[in-house]
């Protein structure tokens, strides 16, 4: 089960490997990325963002405000980890990915109390994710007019894949749609970078503002 | 390449690992003991996939062409058959047919 997991992973950081060098990352700065975040939607989401002069307090936000989903799982894996002395219960938890969260909340729900799971696979895709940024940095590179092979669009269609791959539910349409739309307006008369949390925040309000029988009718 | 410092990444990096490992912790040692209101948590969901919508939009609208066709047909692809690394293949795909037909 986690195998193909791990295959994904390599490709994925493959991906952002070949996008990193495209973006102007060195090679350097990106494998730190991968090593130390640890996290495909916010490094993506710093490519972006990785201009001259370095827009720190947009960064910090950005990454600030696609984590504060990692709060909510790994406060879900509390129960599981709660038998483990602290410093153990801390470097299981910074293997935390959306994908093994999933998996390993199914282990649980399933009866699953091996914690091994989670470390073990958390470490799997974290060697995998590596790999794969060294990869992409070591082929990416190499191409001179990434442009004419469609190589810009790999980041734009990841964090496509994640907003729609993590949230199936038709529900999230009009938050979406008016964070889309708040973002635009704050990207074209707001100070830089401002649209991001412009977005992120009308996503928030109009999701909790929907009707809540909407939510318990279970429309998908 | 670019003029941006070494010191200057290194800290963006950090910055970056601090949060990401601390929204970590900070679920572990604080909101699981703490009750959150499912307004809270639903606002939170909403919240994190809605920056990454943010952060494309202004891409796609003020993308080319093959940029714009990529984001359709990738987000198709996800949405029907489910496969990431399917849709980010036909997206590259999408832009690459695309500038080599209307710009070569």
């Amino acid at each position: 089960m986690m195998l193909p997991l791990a295959a994904f992973t390599v490709a994925f950081g493959l991906a952002f490997g070949v996008a990193a060098s495209h973006e102007g990352v060195t090679h350097w700065e990106a494998m730190l990325m991968s090593v130390l975040v640890f996290a495909a939607p916010s490094q993506f989401a710093a490519l972006e963002l990785w201009q001259t002069p370095l827009p720190m307090l947009a960064l910090a936000a950005t990454t600030l405000t696609i984590h504060t989903r990692h709060v909510l799982m790994s406060a879900s894996l509390y129960p599981w980890l709660k038998a483990l002395p602290l410093r153990q219960q801390f470097a299981v938890i910074f293997m935390l990915t959306d994908s093994n969260w999933a998996m390993a909340l199914g282990e649980y729900h399933r009866g699953e109390r091996n914690i091994g799971i989670l470390l073990g696979g958390g470490i799997a895709l974290w060697a995998a994710w590596i790999a794969g940024t060294g990869l992409g940095l070591a082929f990416g590179g190499g191409i001179n007019q990434p442009e004419r092979f469609g190589l810009d669009v790999i980041m734009l269609c990841f964090l496509l894949v994640i907003v729609i791959g993590g949230n199936p539910k038709a529900l999230m349409i009009l938050p979406w749609l008016a964070a889309a739309i708040n973002a635009l307006l704050a990207y074209w008369w707001l100070p830089p970078y401002l649209h991001v949390m412009v977005g992120a925040l009308t996503g928030g309000m109009v999701a909790i503002l929907l009707p809540k029988r909407w939510y318990k009718t279970g429309t998908s | 390449m670019s003029s941006i410092t070494v010191w200057q990444s290194l800290l963006a990096i950090m910055l970056m690992a601090a949060i990401s490992y601390g929204s970590r912790v900070l679920g572990l040692l604080i909101m699981a003991r703490l009750p959150l209101s499912p307004n809270v948590q639903l606002f939170i969901n909403a919240m994190s996939s809605s920056v990454l919508i943010a952060i494309i939009t202004p891409i796609i609208v003020h993308g080319d062409g093959g940029t714009r066709l990529a984001a359709i047909m990738a987000g198709m692809v996800a949405i029907i058959f489910r496969s990431p690394l399917a849709s980010i293949a036909i997206g590259i795909v999408c832009a690459a047919g695309w500038r080599w037909w209307f710009m070569s």
